[in-house]
């Protein structure tokens, strides 16, 4: 009877419900919270890239170009116009997604390296364009940022933005879930696997890409903007190529092309760094240690990972637990 | 008058580097299809090592050269890695680079820290058209002029160069003749090792290296490669000395900061024009 009661249960919906309890519960007994802040930030860009490069079969080297834009309107909106909180981070992902769309229009007739090397040239001009502008923040950046608040309740500590990035980390994943499954989610996949046949099958490859592309977009600028609000500073610093290849290592990691990869990638590789970098800041140890553990685990996850789990963390576990349920099936029927 | 033989001199000089670091790209990619990301790891590799060996443990000469040979190994390495698996898609081998530039990155920092390093060159200069020069700058034109020439008649008199494009243009049939193409693979990235180390070695003494160099040196590299389609050393060499030239020009007349963002907009304007001509040729 037991039996029956637990294998009727999906296994998938366990896992969500654990997730979501242990985000629930992790603000209110965590010290410092902005290493969970960081990972939740992360888990909503590397949503949005697994989305790109999984879906729709588009590298992005250079996401966190569209993070510093979502970054930048809140920074600009607030300290210069004097805009509500409110109202910028609403804008945040809206100029950001703007921004991809813009600029996807040349940038998404390149494919594969081009599209990898492009999106990476792209973070570098918009590096450059925020030391360029003093309008926008010049070399020294844009600090003074006020906190986040709605009408007169202002967040006065770390906890109620981790409360509101995992709310919008849930509103991100459920928007995704509905897209992947929807017809122009499957006309998306379908360009992924050969554009032309997908394109004579009647699905607007260029529009489809773009979309995504804007919609991905929209994800990093979101994030972008809630950390203008959380650190709150912005300069071109804050945006290093090496955060954007970390996205692209937590994406790999936790599976291209699923709806949780991006979050688990997300957990796991903070999780990790987090570790590593309590272990190599020990006083006794050389103080390069810690750069050296960083590109170390960064270079060994991704081709680790590439090599020996192809697909990523959750797609492996969820065909070991089909087979699982497969073989206790048969074991049930004898 | 002076000015503009000064710009159009160390334009030539730094575009020939970008043009060395170029045809390791086009090495790679003509036989794998695979875009090398490590590619300006390797020359950091090679530059360090140049250093380390030329402190008094081998002369001049011998420790380039040893550091050159180095190179090939790390190249062949990472190509081990990223094609040695069978059926790896070439977008995923990049990715696969990308992570052996990083763990080049961490032993790099491991074994020279993170301060930039000059191994010696030529020292001194020489006045050309009333523009002064320094000589290593000279080196390095010399060298990659040597270096194509080389990689010219390797590829078109070599039987082994032979071997490699004919695994490029068709590699069912190269293999139908009995050329191993996954081997030819390896063979063009030990090759694109050879080219990044022989890149950053002359790079090194006049333009001091560190992991941090990483990146501007793999995108001057692809951008050059840009100009070639990724897969002609000729047109790599010519888009090196474009960017070269334009970006010292931007640095002379406008603004210094502004060179990179000139060779990565010209590199998107490339792309972006060809990139026609690039799906065509995926599909063949």
């Amino acid at each position: 009877m037991d039996r029956v009661n637990l294998r009727s249960v999906n296994p998938r919906n366990v896992l969500v419900v654990v997730a979501a309890v242990a985000g629930c519960v992790a603000p209110f007994v965590m010290g410092d919270l902005t290493f969970l802040m960081r990972m939740l930030l992360a888990a909503i860009v590397v949503t949005g890239l697994s989305l790109l490069m999984g879906y729709a079969g588009q590298a992005s080297l250079g996401q966190g170009a569209f993070v510093a834009v979502g970054a930048v309107t809140v920074a600009v909106g607030t300290t210069r116009w004097g805009l509500p909180p409110l109202l910028v981070l609403v804008a945040a992902p809206l100029v950001a997604g703007a921004f991809a769309a813009l600029v996807g229009v040349p940038l998404l007739r390149l494919r594969g390296h081009y599209l990898a090397f492009g999106t990476l040239a792209l973070l570098l001009m918009v590096q450059t364009a925020m030391s360029t502008f003093d309008f926008l923040g010049g070399a020294f950046g844009i600090s003074g940022i006020p906190a986040f608040g709605v009408g007169g309740s202002v967040f006065t500590d770390q906890r109620p933005y981790v409360l509101l990035a995992l709310g919008l980390l849930a509103l991100v994943l459920f928007v995704t879930h509905r897209i992947v499954d929807s017809r122009f989610g499957r006309g998306i996949r379908a360009l992924a696997g050969s554009e032309t046949a997908a394109e004579s099958a009647g699905v607007p490859v260029m529009r489809g890409k773009l979309v995504i592309f804007a919609l991905s977009a929209m994800y990093a600028g979101l994030a972008g903007g809630l950390s203008a609000f959380f650190t709150p500073y912005v300069s071109p610093d804050s945006f290093p190529a090496l955060e954007s290849f970390t996205y692209v290592i937590m994406a790999v990691v936790g599976g291209l092309g699923t709806l949780w990869g991006g979050v688990v990638g997300a957990v796991l590789v903070s999780t990790l760094l987090q570790v590593l970098n309590l272990v190599s800041s020990q006083p006794q140890l050389p103080p390069t240690l810690g750069p050296i553990l960083q590109y170390a685990t960064y270079g060994g996850l991704l081709v680790l990972a590439l090599l020996f789990m192809p697909r990523g963390v959750v797609p492996a576990v969820q065909s070991a637990v089909t087979r699982a349920d497969s073989r206790r099936g048969r074991a049930g029927r004898t | 008058m002076t000015e503009l033989v000064a710009y159009l001199i160390s334009g030539i000089a730094l575009g020939s580097s970008f043009a060395l670091i170029g045809s390791g790209f086009v090495v790679v990619h003509r036989v794998t299809r695979v875009v090398n990301f490590a590619q300006g790891s390797v020359a950091i590799v090679g530059g360090m090592t140049s250093a380390t060996l030329l402190d008094g443990l081998l002369p001049h000469g011998l420790g380039e050269i040893a550091a050159v040979l180095l190179c090939g190994v790390v190249g062949l390495v990472i190509g081990l890695l990223a094609i040695g698996r069978r059926g790896t898609p070439p977008l995923i081998s990049l990715i696969v680079t990308l992570g052996a530039s990083m763990l080049v990155s961490a032993a790099i920092i491991w074994l020279w820290g993170q301060d930039p390093v000059a191994p010696p060159g030529l020292g001194g200069s020489v006045t050309i058209l009333g523009a002064e020069v320094e000589r290593q700058r000279l080196l390095v034109v010399v060298a990659t002029g040597v270096a194509f020439a080389a990689l010219a008649l390797f590829f078109s008199r070599s039987y082994l160069g032979k071997g490699l494009t004919a695994s490029a243009s068709n590699p069912f049939a190269a293999r139908m003749v009995g050329i191993d193409v996954r081997k030819m693979g390896l063979l063009a990235f030990g090759l694109a090792g050879i080219l990044g180390g022989l890149a950053g070695v002359l790079i090194a003494p006049s333009n001091p290296l560190s992991f941090y160099s990483d990146l501007p040196l793999v995108l001057s590299g692809f951008a050059a490669a840009v100009f070639g389609g990724l897969t002609s050393p000729l047109r790599t060499l010519f888009g090196g000395l474009c960017l070269g030239v334009a970006g010292q020009l931007t640095a002379g007349y406008l603004n210094g900061s502004y060179q990179t963002e000139m060779a990565l907009l010209l590199m998107l304007v490339i792309m972006i024009i060809r990139s026609r001509a690039f799906v065509q040729e995926e599909v063949k």
